[in-house]
């Protein structure tokens, strides 16, 4: 109704749409704009007869208009085209126009445009005009023969039809593409009576060699199992037929598809199973020495055609090989895996693969060094091989395997013709194994076979530290952080770890000419230190080792160039103060005032608000935990006892936490202020009981103090607020309007400019200045 | 049949191109839209490929340079859809990218339910993806497809790269420049003649105002606010503009002896001179040649910052970072002078949307900051461009330079680029597309495969008297040999020995029925004067069995078994003279003359 208000009410805009189409020279923009416009009216089946009254709509969609002339040729103009029409079919009348100005034939060829858009859009619309087609009243009782269809539907679903037959693979790749979004989107009966009659001419498609289209064959098929798949008759055989008539790196992607089903025949999932394994056990099959365990295939290890797309060109092998082991990768941690899951062949295969790719396996069979000749030094292959070892650490294996795995792990780690990339991925599955190596029941400490592989790894460690390149300081960094992490409180890493160099070249890290490795270091130290393996043994002479790298941090935070090793410092100074690390604890105080000092005057937002996440800490170990952090929470925080809070508020005057955190409220970084909010919010809470809003308001001081604020919030933060007594304090949490604040800045940075007026504002402004402006980017 | 293949853009938002070429897939940059803030600012990598993974499909990216118009959904791209292959930029790129990612991270995560963003712990991830290329140096991405940098001007770190496949080849320019500026060189280029050119567009009309009026009117703007006691702030990103623009300020300073102090961020100068330190070989040679005498950036006038000067009274000029005003020193000096008519805030640079920069170049002057308070901006703002990329007369000069087959233009406005187009069309006569953003430009291309010919052939060849010469191309008969990826010409009996296989002979043979009541040998010897006084050029014989041969045809004349008065002939011919013999059965279908 509105909508045709507003038309009868403005006749302008029927006006505008109507010089639209007069004027000549008009640019693509506009009129894909006024096309757009007269959908989103049109949409409205009253707003639709009232501009059918003028005839407007075959003017604008209809061969007479855009469509005919040379403005048709600008890709905006065919996009508003269709996005206008995609908005007005919407009702009866919409598609009974749709259907006389033959706009449907101009959507089939739309199909086919050079723009990617336009040609994605053009299939999405003739989805949804299908839709609007089939569904209604009779729905339910259509039959699959096309008599009692709707004409418009019987014309696309022809268009189709035809396409599936075509001999030309782009027609073929847009009927697909077209029933994909056709089975994913729409959720109506007439689908399974599509079904019905489309699928003969998709299964016909496999009798063809090759398969054309096969990518959207395969998604076809899996959007029309995701959907329902027992309501449409004979997907499973489909489906099975095309596992086996798609070679087999086309069929990974299905078979992978078909295993992440929740109820499929286990007829089918063996047969996909098996596509994604073979590539694997070929490798296992071509690499035993001698007729050995069982492979991970009986019988079908010796595909043929894998064997041959294997053999075929490196590249082949190499998209075959990192396709399995991707998908078996993906499918490792899912509930509805195969099950039983060859963890013990997939471990052996993984291993051998990375064993070829090294050089360091030399089959002797043809496959085999054939195998080997294409692997060796491959890097796509072996990061696959990487991550999918990691993956698999989930499960167990076979003693012997497993020491395979750490020794093929080793292998990477040491070799110097692994790239940064590959050192970094098997960093990364290394730590997944270790952390998930079994504890030696009734011990806490660690199995014996670790401890002896950490004897080897410490020293490449260290090696890999010294790295000329960045990238392998940083993953070997990051490795010690995360092995730390979980390992500091085990005897047999300590006593490794404190055996190598490894903590006092992480010491030295933190003079690193990169920052990201200084960051990293800064976050390794920090990790040691907590645990007391931190650098140089704490000799006699020197008894403030530990001491001295809290100065270090603290020296980083304060002139350090780059914000990575500051917000690192900020990070593992938080970090300490919660878990009551000793030097920490040894003078809170000092220490608190210190770091928020430093913190204050940094020029990075992350630092300041870290700063405030620390500051928060330290609240919470003087007043006690914040409450729930649930918004929803009704309990208001408890308020602290006053002789506890009375001291606190001391503590916090004396390290200057209100200095600093007034200082945040008005940032203009607006998360850093969002952050101090939260805390000034919290505290006064806290503070609730603690005298009389009287009691220190009126002070000559605190009118000063209130001065001072003010001009920090108009952006003049030069002056310092002084020193402040506790109830100045509580006076001032009071006067602020927290609430108000809290909520202004829970809303977007950009709210204002979302708003109609800016817009206005934009566009006037754009008259005069744009231009220029559009084309620079710096 | 191989092609090259790009889709690209009319448009000066994002750049994201992909190519195809001779099976390889390359995305060149992987930039982010700076005019939008939602889903429309990162590429729709579901265009793609829709299902499969993307690693499998793309061999590698390549970055041209650190704008985020050209980098800045690369984390996105590489952590949160998940590219896992390789990713080429030059080391200056990579050194430089991760600040610009961060101050975007920034003014996004400012933003309301920006929650699904990258992190920095992303942005490092994503670096560490990067293989940092030299310039000159050719890296072997895989057995087959190499890439070579050049250098294009521009900004620090920007490259064009050449994309190789066997013969085939494609240059991207991302953004150049031709003209030396004040720190960095001309874009140079190899005559590497490839098969497409894909260029950059930006300043496709415009043969842009000479580079010394843009600076004068810089100073004098500068200069007008300083005499009438007003500050000037110059919001800065570190590195490229800042540097060009402190050396311009000083030198103006000494000639016109100015008091007025110049300052410069806070850490903003070792951090440019950690990076010009690192990358002296991308700068131009007057800067490489200042910096082994003195540190270019101990400057006479330009002092260092400290944030207490922002309130002291008098004219200054200050450099201060970041470069769209969204956060941090420029945005709280921008808070305290914006409400001074005689202050000017000059912004050298483009703004994403959403910062206070970006605001105020559209023109907004009532900016509501954080806490509630609306700012009201007295100050003027002006906007400078100095931003280096070619114009139209450097464009031509590249494309003369790099001979390519085919250019395509990118990166530039419709109109402007069908001007670049004719003209390049005219001059250079090659074909040269615009796709519009989102469309696919298919070129077939004729790749040369090397052939080896075996010496048997070779030998025989020579035989013949005649040597081989490149000038003189010669059919050569042989069989072609394709095993390993590796053709080879040889001769049949080589070709039958290596695959072990035997020879046969194909022969066509045909009947001609003629009527002729005389004998079979009678006939045969009407046959043979016959074509013996037709076919003057070949050797026609007539053998004792009574059979007569033309080359290779044979010709037998039989009787025929219902009718006495017609005689059959049976013609048979071997495939090498398919042409001689069908000649000779349509002759002989016309029958013999009659005997005179």
């Amino acid at each position: 109704g509105s909508s045709l208000l507003l038309l009868q009410e403005n006749p302008c805009l029927v006006e505008l749409l109507f010089h639209v189409l007069k004027s000549q020279d008009l640019s693509s923009r506009i009129l894909s704009f006024s096309l757009r416009l007269a959908g989103i009216f049109a949409a409205q089946e009253n707003c639709f007869q009232y501009l059918q009254q003028g005839e407007l709509l075959p003017m604008l969609f209809g061969e007479v208009g855009p469509l005919g002339g040379a403005a048709w040729t600008a890709p905006a103009v065919r996009s508003g085209w269709i996005q206008g029409l995609r908005t007005l079919a919407q009702h009866p009348s919409a598609l009974r126009f749709l259907a006389a100005c033959g706009a449907v034939d101009t959507i089939f060829s739309l199909q086919g445009d050079p723009s990617l858009f336009v040609a994605s859009a053009a299939g999405q619309l003739l989805v949804h005009i299908l839709d609007l087609a089939m569904r209604g009243p009779a729905e339910g009782h259509r039959s699959p023969q096309a008599c009692d269809w709707p004409a418009c539907a019987q014309k696309i679903v022809g268009h189709i039809e035809d396409s599936l037959c075509s001999t030309a693979v782009p027609q073929v790749t847009q009927a697909l593409s077209v029933l994909t979004t056709a089975f994913g989107h729409c959720h109506g009966l007439w689908t399974q009576g599509l079904w019905v009659r489309l699928s003969p001419l998709v299964a016909r498609l496999l009798e063809k060699d090759p398969v054309p289209a096969s990518h959207s064959l395969v998604d076809l098929l899996l959007s029309v199992a995701r959907s329902a798949p027992s309501s449409y008759r004979g997907l499973w055989e489909t489906l099975a037929q095309t596992l086996s008539h798609l070679s087999p790196t086309q069929a990974g992607p299905l078979a992978l598809g078909i295993l992440k089903l929740q109820d499929c025949p286990q007829a089918l999932r063996t047969q996909a199973f098996g596509i994604l394994l073979q590539p694997l056990a070929c490798v296992l099959e071509a690499a035993a020495q001698a007729p050995g365990p069982p492979g991970l295939l009986e019988g079908a290890a010796g595909n043929s055609m894998t064997v041959d797309t294997l053999l075929s060109s490196k590249s082949a092998c190499v998209g075959l090989l990192c396709c399995a082991l991707a998908h078996l990768g993906l499918l490792q941690p899912l509930p509805q895996r195969p099950s039983p899951w060859p963890q013990a062949p997939l471990l052996g295969a993984a291993v051998t693969i990375l064993r070829l790719c090294s050089g360091s396996a030399a089959p002797t069979s043809d496959v085999g060094s054939r195998l080997c000749a294409i692997l060796v030094g491959c890097g796509r292959v072996q990061r696959a091989a990487l991550d999918f070892l990691g993956a698999l650490s989930q499960g167990t294996g076979p003693q012997e395997l497993v020491t395979q795995v750490f020794s093929v792990l080793l292998e990477y780690l040491v070799s110097p013709e692994s790239s940064s990339m590959v050192l970094k991925k098997a960093f990364q599955a290394t730590l997944r194994w270790l952390l998930s190596s079994p504890k030696t029941p009734g011990c806490c400490d660690l199995d014996p076979h670790t401890q002896l592989f950490l004897r080897e790894l410490l020293p490449v460690l260290q090696k890999r530290l010294c790295s000329p390149c960045w990238e392998v300081r940083d993953s070997g960094l990051e490795f010690l952080t995360q092995m730390t992490r979980h390992w500091g409180g085990q005897a047999g890493f300590r006593q490794a770890l404190l055996a190598s160099e490894v903590p006092e070249l992480t010491k030295q890290l933190l003079r690193d000419p990169e920052s990201y490795v200084r960051a990293s270091a800064v976050t390794a130290t920090g990790q040691l230190s907590s645990w007391g393996l931190c650098a140089t043994p704490a000799s006699p002479e020197c008894p403030g080792a530990q001491q001295s790298l809290l100065v270090e941090l603290l020296h980083i935070l304060s002139t350090d160039s780059e914000g990575f090793p500051r917000r690192a410092v900020m990070q593992v100074f938080t970090e300490w103060l919660r878990d009551g690390h000793a030097d920490v604890a040894e003078d809170a105080e000092r220490f608190v005032a210190g770091v928020l000092q430093a913190a204050s005057r940094d020029l990075d937002w992350e630092v300041r608000a870290q700063g405030l996440e620390l500051a928060l800490v330290f609240l919470e170990q003087l007043l006690g935990q914040r409450g729930s952090r649930c918004p929803y929470a009704v309990a208001l925080p408890e308020t602290a006892p006053p002789g506890v809070l009375a001291q606190a508020l001391q503590v916090l005057c004396r390290v200057q936490l209100f200095e600093f955190a007034f200082r945040a409220l008005f940032d203009c970084d607006r998360p850093v202020a969002q952050k101090s909010c939260d805390l000034l919010l919290f505290l006064r809470a806290k503070a609730a009981p603690c005298g009389s809003p009287q009691e220190a308001g009126d002070s000559p001081n605190m009118a000063s103090v209130e001065a001072t604020l003010q001009r920090w919030q108009a952006g003049e933060q030069g002056q310092p607020l002084g020193y402040l007594e506790p109830g100045a304090v509580v006076a001032l949490l009071r006067s602020v309007d927290l609430e108000g604040l809290r909520d202004t800045l829970a809303e977007s940075s950009d709210h204002v400019e979302k708003s109609p007026q800016s817009l206005l504002q934009d566009m006037l402004a754009a008259v005069g200045v744009l231009g220029e402006n559009e084309a620079d980017c710096y | 049949h191989p092609s090259t293949r790009a889709g690209a853009g009319q448009d000066v938002g994002r750049s994201c191109i992909l190519v195809s070429i001779a099976g390889k897939n390359v995305m060149l940059d992987c930039g982010m839209h700076m005019g939008f803030s939602d889903d429309r600012r990162f590429p729709d990598f579901s265009y793609i490929t829709r299902s499969g993974r993307l690693t499998d499909f793309l061999d590698c990216v390549i970055i041209s340079h650190f704008h985020l118009d050209h980098c800045g959904a690369l984390p996105y791209f590489s952590e949160m859809v998940g590219y896992d292959g390789p990713i080429y930029m030059t080391q200056p790129t990579q050194a430089i990218c991760p600040i610009l990612l961060e101050d975007y991270r920034k003014i996004a995560v400012d933003k309301k339910g920006e929650a699904n963003f990258f992190t920095s712990q992303m942005i490092k991830d994503c670096m560490k993806k990067v293989v940092a290329v030299h310039l000159h140096q050719t890296v072997q991405v895989d057995d087959e497809l190499e890439i070579k940098a050049y250098y294009a001007g521009h900004v620090l770190g920007a490259a064009m790269f050449q994309i190789k496949v066997g013969s085939e080849s494609v240059v991207y320019t991302g953004d150049y420049n031709m003209t030396p500026d004040r720190h960095l060189g001309a874009a140079w280029i190899d005559k590497c003649r490839p098969n497409l050119l894909i260029t950059e567009s930006t300043y496709a009309t415009t043969i842009r105002d000479s580079k010394r009026c843009r600076e004068r009117d810089f100073l004098k703007k500068v200069h007008e606010t300083v005499e009438r006691g007003g500050k000037v702030l110059i919001p800065v990103f570190a590195l490229g503009r800042a540097q060009e623009l402190c050396i311009l300020l000083e030198t103006f300073w000494e000639r016109m002896d100015l008091k007025a102090p110049i300052y410069f961020s806070t850490g903003l100068t070792e951090k440019a001179n950690h990076y010009y330190k690192l990358f002296i070989p991308w700068t131009n040679q007057k800067i490489r040649k200042t910096f082994v005498q003195r540190n270019m950036f101990e400057f006479k006038h330009i002092k260092a910052f400290d944030r207490a000067f922002a309130d002291s009274p008098g004219p200054m000029v200050v450099f201060a970072t970041p470069g769209m005003l969204h956060a941090g020193q420029s945005l709280q000096i921008f808070r305290k002078w914006a409400g001074n008519e005689k202050n000017m805030v000059i912004m050298p640079g483009y703004c994403v949307q959403g910062t206070v920069g970006h605001k105020i170049l559209s023109g907004q002057r009532k900016l509501e900051m954080e806490g509630r308070q609306v700012l009201e901006v007295k100050m003027q703002v002006e906007y400078m461009s100095f931003s280096a990329h070619a114009d139209a007369k450097g464009i031509m000069q590249l494309v003369g330079q790099a001979e390519p087959e085919n250019v395509l233009l990118v990166h530039g406005e419709a109109k402007k680029m069908e001007f670049l187009k004719q003209k390049i069309e005219q001059e250079f006569r090659v074909s040269c597309y615009m796709p519009a953003n989102g469309e696919t430009v298919t070129l077939p291309t004729s790749p040369s495969i090397p052939v080896g010919i075996s010496l048997g052939l070779l030998k025989r060849e020579m035989a013949q008297g005649l040597l081989p010469d490149s000038k003189k191309p010669r059919l050569l008969h042989g069989i072609l040999i394709m095993k390993d990826s590796n053709f080879r010409l040889v001769s049949s009996e080589q070709a039958l020995k290596e695959l072990g296989l035997a020879e046969h002979q194909l022969r066509f043979t045909c009947r001609v029925h003629l009527h002729d009541t005389r004998k079979e040998q009678e006939t045969a010897v009407r046959v043979y004067s016959h074509l013996k006084s037709v076919l003057k050029d070949h050797c026609v014989q007539h053998l004792p069995d009574g059979s007569v041969t033309v080359e290779s045809i044979l010709i037998q004349a039989a009787a025929h078994s219902e009718d006495p008065g017609t005689k059959v002939l049976l013609v048979s011919w071997t495939y090498q003279d398919e042409e001689l013999g069908s000649y000779l059965t349509s002759l002989l279908k016309k029958g013999l003359p009659q005997a005179s």
